[in-house]
């Protein structure tokens, strides 16, 4: 059943996309995830114009997080003070970050910074999940080795602005949360993700936030954050498509619930290494797509002034 | 032998009335060719997936019929990627100006059998001939590399056909051809263009206009999107709310 995509401009196989948000909410929903950082590549891959790609992501995730965001709210396992300057931060970067898009677009530079920040990010991200929760999975069986330290103090922690975080027991500098807000705003401007995949690791181990909040208020970040992303990329970029978007939508939050029930089955360390292993994948997939040679050296640009 | 008569009647204008009367032909009838298309609008709707059209006419007598379709005009830049430190990056690049974005021929014969190249060159008919002007201030070698790396590109699109010479004619007169459109056709106003030659010259064309456009929920959506870009945004943003939020709903219920 093909369907046409008013703004990728292009015919896809509804079923397919429908598959293809299943499949992916399935991973998301089994390592609790967002699922961004693998969505964006593979409709990259079909076809999707990678611009289109990352402004119709951006749009899915905020429908992707939002049921995750409700319900850590409801048992409030949300920092709201923290995620708030994560959001301010957010803010900041994803309008810096959809500003840097159009620029890129326009001096035909995007789909290869796009691919770069792939490369970068999924390469970084996967290596160090693999090696942690290997591990991880040794600590486990060998429980007499001693536990490390919650988080370490650095001079990060002597910046000014200092604020209490009541529901993380942190007093830090406003300064780190807000600078992780920006990093992870141009990060989901440019990449079409969330960036829960950098931002969680940013919250335990840079600002030593206990795991209970954590993912809660990275979620609650990643609403308003994607959601300026889909108001900016419309705005300036006309990027989002709206049908493709909700195709995915659909797929996604149906194979997220299977792969949520799923996951609760599996040991923490073995899914974590599975998902670091899936991201090498998608990594070494990207990085593919730049190393080899084209067929044709020349490529068209998006059509100028009409 | 039209000439001379022409230089006839000039010379002699009172003459010319006389062999006006008597019925002397006029010199490129534009009566001589009549064409016409099986639809002169291609909507894109949910389904589509490229579309084909059929050109149909008639001509007076026996000749060379080739059909031009020239989309809307554009700026289109074609940029070279180069390798800088094993990635390949896009590298120089060069706009032209006007282009078509869509383009083909079709004939009767080959091109080379039925006009002089210089007929064809002024006429601009076939895809190595359209008119691509650039500002660019590379040397002409390397702006013809480029332009031919931008036909290349179109027709792997399949926005440029190569020159096509399928067109039947029947019994001499009747005419018909196949136009297609790719899924990727780009929206707004075609020309196709229906010539006639005969013992290499140009006798008659005749233009006939088309559209191709967006309609339904498709062409909605699209005029939205670049109309009222903010309010697309906040809708793009309140169907995922809603649609995240109705998920939570139902799974937790289930």
């Amino acid at each position: 059943m093909q369907i046409y995509l008013p703004i990728a401009e292009m015919s896809l196989n509804a079923l397919m996309l429908l598959g293809l948000g299943g499949m992916v909410g399935f991973l998301s929903g089994m390592f609790g995830v967002g699922g961004g950082f693998l969505m964006t590549p593979l409709l990259i891959f079909i076809g999707v114009p990678p611009a289109v790609a990352v402004g119709t992501e951006a749009n899915q995730v905020v429908a992707a997080s939002v049921s995750g965001a409700l319900a850590h709210w409801r048992r409030g396992n949300v920092d709201i003070r923290m995620g708030v300057v994560l959001m301010i931060g957010g803010f900041i970067g994803s309008t810096l970050g959809v500003s840097l898009f159009t620029f890129l677009r326009e001096i035909g530079q995007i789909d290869f910074v796009i691919a770069v920040s792939y490369v970068l990010f999924l390469g970084i991200v996967g290596v160090l999940m693999v090696v942690e929760s290997v591990r991880a999975w040794f600590r486990s069986r060998n429980p007499s080795a001693p536990r490390r330290k919650l988080h370490y103090h650095t001079w990060l922690h002597g910046l000014p602005f200092k604020m209490r975080f009541r529901r993380s027991k942190l007093y830090i500098s406003a300064l780190l949360p807000l600078g992780i807000g920006v990093f992870v705003g141009i990060l989901a401007a440019i990449m079409g993700v969330g960036g829960g995949f950098v931002m969680v690791p940013a919250m335990i181990y840079l600002l030593g936030m206990p795991t209970s909040v954590v993912v809660g208020t990275s979620l609650f970040q990643i609403v308003f954050v994607t959601a300026n992303v889909t108001f900016l990329q419309s705005v300036n970029n006309q990027t989002v498509d709206i049908v493709l978007a909700m195709l995915l939508v659909i797929g996604s939050v149906i194979g997220a619930q299977i792969g949520a029930r799923v996951g609760s089955r599996l040991r923490g360390e073995e899914v974590r290494i599975a998902l670091g292993l899936i991201v090498l994948a998608v990594c070494a997939r990207v990085a593919w797509t730049l190393v080899a040679t084209p067929d044709d050296l020349f490529s068209l640009g998006i059509g100028g002034a009409h | 032998m039209l000439a001379p008569m022409l230089l006839l009647s000039k010379r002699f204008a009172r003459w010319g009335v006389i062999f006006g009367v008597l019925g002397v032909p006029a010199p490129a009838s534009s009566q001589s060719i009549v064409t016409d298309l099986s639809t002169r609008e291609v909507a894109i709707s949910t389904g589509f997936t490229g579309a084909e059209l059929l050109l149909f006419g008639a001509t007076e007598g026996f000749g060379d019929i080739v059909v031009t379709v020239e989309g809307p005009k554009r700026d289109e830049i074609i940029r070279r990627k180069e390798r800088v430190a094993g990635i390949w990056v896009n590298g120089t690049s060069v706009t032209f100006e006007n282009a078509p974005a869509y383009y083909r021929t079709a004939a009767s014969k080959p091109l080379s059998e039925i006009a002089a190249p210089e007929v064809l060159e002024k006429l601009q008919i076939g895809s190595s001939r359209i008119d691509l002007s650039t500002r660019s201030s590379r040397g002409a070698e390397a702006i013809l590399e480029f332009r031919e790396a931008f036909i290349r590109s179109k027709k792997r699109q399949a926005l440029y056909s190569e020159d096509i010479s399928d067109i039947k004619i029947t019994r001499g007169r009747l005419f018909r051809s196949t136009i297609p459109f790719p899924v990727n056709v780009p929206i707004g106003t075609y020309e196709v263009t229906v010539h006639l030659f005969k013992d290499g010259r140009l006798v008659s064309s005749e233009k006939t206009p088309l559209t191709v456009q967006k309609v339904g929920l498709e062409a909605k959506i699209y005029d939205f999107a670049h109309d009222h870009a903010a309010w697309y945004g906040l809708i793009a943003i309140a169907i995922a709310l809603v649609a995240g939020w109705l998920a939570g709903v139902i799974f937790r219920r289930a």
